[in-house]
């Protein structure tokens, strides 16, 4: 059990006391009738072959209140999409599958390229933004949720509680971010603990207070990968399709709604899915990959909010990042050690010394090219240089499900 | 004698055919020439085609222009430039193939060539009939969703929905009675359908608005005898 404190801009619904998993599903059933929803899940076929996703699906065929389920299937054959309609069969209700590899969906991403509109390369980014997409074009729901299928403990009422701040009409939030512990014999979550904390920190010692750096200090896991939302921030939100997805979404969130608006979950006790290797010699992989790309687009929405950058402020951002992010291990190491939880230290330092190279690497990468943007475009933008593009999904995903 | 007789008896038919075929194979050698011919220009148009339409950016236009989308729903997933370059190209392979079986000179085939060149305006117009009228529906459809979300209808794309829905059944009753496909069934079915489309909304509007109507009429005559009145006291 947590405790009732409110931290940061934003609102902060905390799991109090033992509340009824049956109470919370009952209630969404009521929304439900008001303000559906639809569940996007972007997986992987490998996803399939590991030991999450039986759990998922058994979970996903207690939920009664979704009104569809969006699969977003990447990286696999035609074969392998057959066998993946079957792994799903025991949901019952709307569930379609997204066969990104598909004959009909790589026309309808041919649509986007020869119109001009660049959706960026395969990964979580497009499928969820294609997800989104079918949504918005079966017109049924008015609400989002989105969640990894990489999830081992998965219990359907992490998916209760983050439906729950967007679906229940009397709370009227628009946006609704996880959070958890991402704890078993030790502390995983060095991203969000030892690089993206840390980092708006320095930021904010370095260049005083400012309201995107407050917004996203204010979630306790920015780099949660499950949140719900309303089907109109997916029309006017665009998503980045590297790394920097969930920071840059948040970016896209805070640009368009109001902090008010906006709250985070307590969703799970605990939460355990695959872990990335730090691969620190290699910036093309790993956690190295993600950190650099996080970092740039943290400063490019920096940059867009008139902050000015300069070859002495990144300079003296490493140094003020080293300092905190050496001084936020004393503190994991405390907390680990009252609670019994293994710590390497070293490993824990050598981790912050190659998220200082990455900093200084994304840094490089944004003075020479600021106005790089992975952004994929809304979807409002994308039906105004298409106007039947939506329909085009809509067909296409169906006679795929056929 | 006999045997003379006999082998002249043989030889007679060989010669017949060979006759024949002395006859008949310039026209098999002129039809196998515009085959090949015929099959040569087609790929050459098909390959300047292919071209032509990329530089036109001609998917884009379409994807713009709604054609995409018709070909799509129609669950056909080429590319509009590469659907144009097939379709030009097999038109003029069966034109190809038409022309060179005329060089035949056999009655049966030309009486079928004649027809199909006679059948070829009706397919063209056709084709015209229902691009044009798939353009017009969608864009009368769209009229009346903005005609009728400005006035603050409720039920406004259901509305420009069924506007759409009507003009398309009466676009492919046209195209099918162009195409000369059983048309007395196509026009007896497009009456039935049509009119039972304009009856069902007739009833539903009229049911609907009897109280509507009767409270126009009754405001109007009321807005009439006042408007006596003061005629009257002038």
């Amino acid at each position: 059990m947590s405790d009732f404190y409110q931290t940061g801009v934003i609102t902060t619904l905390h799991r109090l006391g033992k509340p009824s998993l049956e109470r919370i599903e009952g209630e969404l059933l009521h929304f439900s009738r008001t303000r559906p929803v639809a569940l996007v899940l972007p997986a992987l076929y490998s996803e399939f072959e590991g030991p999450a996703m039986p759990k998922i699906v058994e979970e996903l065929s207690k939920v009664k209140y979704l009104c569809e389920i969006v699969l977003v299937l990447d990286k696999a054959s035609d074969k392998e999409f057959q066998k993946v309609r079957e792994f799903m069969a025991p949901i019952p209700g709307d569930v379609k599958i997204i066969h990104n590899d598909g004959r009909r969906v790589m026309e309808i991403y041919d649509t986007f390229k020869r119109n001009g509109l660049s959706v960026g390369e395969r990964g979580k980014g497009r499928s969820a933004w294609l997800a989104y997409g079918y949504v918005i074009a079966n017109g049924k729901c008015d609400v989002i949720a989105l969640h990894d299928c990489d999830i081992v403990n998965y219990s359907r009422e992490m998916l209760a509680r983050l439906c729950y701040p967007v679906a229940n009409p009397n709370l009227d939030y628009v946006f609704c971010k996880g959070f958890y512990s991402r704890v078993t014999n030790k502390m995983h979550g060095r991203v969000t603990r030892l690089l993206v904390t840390p980092l708006i920190r320095s930021l904010q010692s370095l260049g005083g207070e400012h309201r995107f750096l407050k917004f996203i200090d204010s979630f306790r896991y920015p780099l949660a990968g499950e949140f719900a939302m309303s089907t109109d921030m997916a029309r006017v939100n665009r998503i980045p399709w590297d790394w920097g997805l969930e920071v840059g979404s948040l970016a896209e969130v805070y640009r368009n709604y109001s902090p008010r608006r906006i709250c985070q979950v307590d969703i799970a006790d605990t939460y355990e899915h695959k872990h990335q290797v730090l691969s620190s010699e290699d910036p093309e992989k790993g956690l190295m990959k993600m950190t650099i790309d996080i970092c740039k687009s943290i400063f490019r929405t920096l940059a867009s909010e008139g902050i000015v950058f300069s070859d002495g402020f990144f300079k003296s951002l490493s140094v003020a990042y080293l300092r905190l992010a050496e001084d936020t291990i004393m503190k994991y190491e405390a907390d680990a050690a009252i609670n019994g939880l293994e710590f390497d230290r070293h490993e824990e330092a050598k981790a912050v010394e190659s998220f200082a190279r990455a900093i200084a690497m994304a840094a490089e990468t944004f003075m020479k090219n600021p106005m790089g943007t992975p952004l994929i475009p809304n979807w409002n933008r994308v039906t105004s240089a298409i106007p039947g593009i939506l329909d085009m999904l809509k067909k296409a995903v169906d006679e795929d499900n056929r | 004698m006999i045997m003379q007789d006999f082998l002249t008896l043989v030889l007679e038919p060989f010669r017949e055919v060979f006759a024949g075929f002395k006859r008949f194979a310039p026209n098999m050698l002129a039809m196998l020439t515009i085959l090949i011919g015929g099959l040569v220009f087609a790929r050459i148009v098909r390959a300047l085609l292919r071209k032509a339409l990329t530089a036109l950016s001609f998917d884009a236009w379409s994807d713009r222009m709604g054609f995409t989308v018709m070909m799509r729903k129609g669950d056909l997933w080429t590319k509009p430039a590469e659907a144009v370059v097939r379709v030009v190209f097999w038109f003029l392979v069966i034109f190809t193939i038409m022309i060179g079986l005329s060089a035949l000179k056999v009655h049966a085939v030309n009486t079928l060539v004649a027809q199909f060149f006679l059948y070829l305006p009706r397919v063209l117009s056709a084709v015209l009939i229902l691009v044009i009228g798939y353009v017009a529906a969608g864009f009368l459809s769209r009229t009346v969703l903005i005609a009728l979300v400005n006035n603050g209808y409720h039920y406004a794309k259901v509305l420009a929905e069924a506007v759409r829905l009507l003009l398309i059944v009466l676009i492919l009753a046209m195209a099918l009675e162009q195409l000369q496909v059983a048309p007395n069934i196509v026009v007896a079915a497009f009456s039935i359908i049509f009119g039972g489309i304009v009856i069902a909304l007739a009833i539903a509007f009229g049911a609907g608005g009897i109280e509507a109507a009767r409270r126009i009429i009754e405001k109007g005559a009321a807005e009439k005898s006042e408007g006596k009145d003061d005629i009257q006291h002038l």
